[in-house]
């Protein structure tokens, strides 16, 4: 073929190109999210009557992990929704907040915050059946965790 | 326990030390109860291990198994070598023009479409925190990602043993 | 003459040397002795039938190519082993670039979370069968990651030192030390979860 075609055929997929990107920012999508506050502990049941114990589908998940805890217990548990380029703030207690901001394909940044104050912030891709858990020591030998999966 | 001592145990364990070494490790297991039990779980996964391989069976008969094998080996060893370039000029011609049209649309897809902040992977942790002490860890099985953080501070590390049932 | 060959009766080393001579019956012979160890090698490192299969018999392929390499300084069998592990190793490296990238080897190179695991007593696998504690070890094998399965397999299976792990998984000694140390432990918790579990 000659080098005019090849320059042509060239151009044309230029076109092409900038046709996709804008259809794509266009159908840039939300994301609708889960998210749990757990408590881990060993004790089975708790003085707590507003503990429930979580599902079966996170305990096996938290169960997959190397804890020591046997029991789990939901504290509370939220669905939202996030649209493109846009953060949720999610209140899971009166000191445990999280900011979820979805960035593209899948990704969501998530930031945790302690009493108010930034404790850590991770960047994770969240397609369809994965769960990010973020978790640390509790009082009395137990564990808290945040737990944050996608759902339909 | 600190990731450099627990690493010398398993050293230890498999044969890995040498001679001076082994007899430090020996006394430390002596005097410590955490370190054999340590040790004497790292021992027992090794042994439930030694000589119980996994053995699938293969899903394909022989014949078919080998037939595939055969026919390959028979396809390679037909195969000519390939001819060597006659015109280096017209080879040059054939692979610029078309490599030019790629370079330009590779050019426009950076520009309009090519992700911005896209994380390098599954996923990376930053912290605001000077030293959290976060570690992470990945069950791929269950498609979980755990990061573990020293968030609040505790004054005593994670106890190896099952802590006691706390009181009511 | 080759024809008269009693190739099913032969020893490995005669088998050996009439492959090198083209003698493809006796080639065959070979893998039909050594095809289950090889493709459940490759199975235990892929953890994909598909793969696994395909895999193995390129090894074969890439042995029939290699035998007049074959000196005889180890047997036929850890040679053709070696041949699957760096297939398998080359696929895995390959697979590895196309998925997102594992975030463990932060948590290796920070020591991880199983130095906080807490210490399993006892031996969670006493009084199995040695059929079914291979199917408890194949089931835990899922909960590995690549890396960490692979640097079990050529320890505890193929019997390699650290250095030589290293050389093979192309990666130091110190990552070698902590990948075993941490898929022992995984493994020793899982294998006492199921046993609680089975005990309940």
């Amino acid at each position: 073929m000659s080098t005019c075609v090849w320059h042509r055929i060239a151009l044309l997929l230029l076109a092409v190109v900038s046709l996709l990107s804008l259809a794509g920012t266009i159908a840039a999508k939300e994301i609708k999210l889960e998210a749990q506050l757990v408590w881990g502990t060993n004790d089975e049941k708790t003085d707590n009557a507003e503990l429930k114990p979580v599902t079966a589908e996170v305990e096996k998940r938290l169960k997959s992990l190397p804890f020591k805890w046997q029991h789990y217990f939901e504290v509370k548990r939220k669905q939202f929704t996030v649209q493109h380029a846009k953060t949720q703030r999610i209140n899971l207690s009166k000191d445990c907040v999280i900011e979820v901001k979805n960035l593209e394909n899948d990704q969501v940044e998530v930031t945790l915050l302690g009493k108010g104050e930034v404790v850590g912030r991770i960047k994770q891709k969240l397609p369809d059946g994965e769960t990010l858990v973020l978790g640390g020591n509790a009082a009395n030998f137990t564990g808290w965790f945040v737990v944050l999966r996608p759902v339909k | 326990m600190k990731l450099e001592q627990v690493l010398k145990l398993q050293s230890y364990l498999d044969g890995e030390m040498p001679e001076r070494e082994r007899r430090d490790v020996a006394g430390w297991l002596d005097r410590e109860p955490q370190a054999r039990a340590l040790f004497a779980e790292l021992k027992t996964a090794r042994e439930a291990l030694t000589g119980n391989e996994p053995a699938p069976a293969l899903p394909e008969s022989r014949e078919f198994y080998w037939s595939k094998i055969e026919r390959e080996i028979a396809r390679l060893e037909r195969e000519p070598a390939r001819a060597p370039r006659a015109n280096l000029l017209a080879w040059l011609r054939r692979l610029l023009v078309p490599t030019a049209g790629v370079a330009l649309l590779v050019l426009a897809a950076s520009v309009f479409i090519w992700p911005s902040g896209a994380g390098r992977g599954a996923g990376a942790f930053e912290s605001s925190m000077r030293d959290t002490g976060a570690t992470t860890y990945r069950d791929h099985a269950n498609g979980v990602t755990l990061v573990w953080l020293s968030y609040p501070a505790t004054d005593h590390e994670v106890d190896y043993e099952a802590p006691p049932r706390a009181t009511r | 003459m080759r024809a008269n060959r009693n190739h099913s009766a032969a020893d490995e080393p005669s088998l050996v040397k009439w492959s090198q001579r083209g003698d493809m019956l006796a080639f065959e012979e070979l893998v039909a002795r050594h095809r289950d160890k090889i493709y459940a090698r490759a199975f235990t490192m892929m953890r994909n039938e598909e793969e696994a299969l395909d895999l193995s018999q390129e090894a074969w392929i890439k042995g029939w190519q290699r035998l007049k390499q074959f000196q005889g300084d180890s047997s036929f069998g850890t040679w053709m082993t070696r041949i699957v592990i760096n297939l398998c190793l080359d696929a895995l490296r390959k697979r590895k670039r196309q998925m997102a990238e594992s975030i463990e080897e932060m948590a290796e190179e920070s020591g991880g979370v199983e130095r906080h695991m807490p210490i399993e007593m006892g031996n969670p696998t006493a009084g199995l069968e040695r059929e079914d504690l291979r199917e408890k070890i194949n089931e835990a094998f899922k909960h590995l990651s690549d890396a960490h399965r692979t640097v079990l397999i050529l320890h505890e299976f193929d019997g390699l030192e650290y250095k030589q792990i290293a050389k093979v998984m192309k990666c130091s000694i110190g990552t070698v030390m902590s990948r075993l140390f941490y898929a022992r432990r995984r493994m020793a918790a899982l294998m006492t979860r199921w046993k609680r579990e089975q005990e309940l």
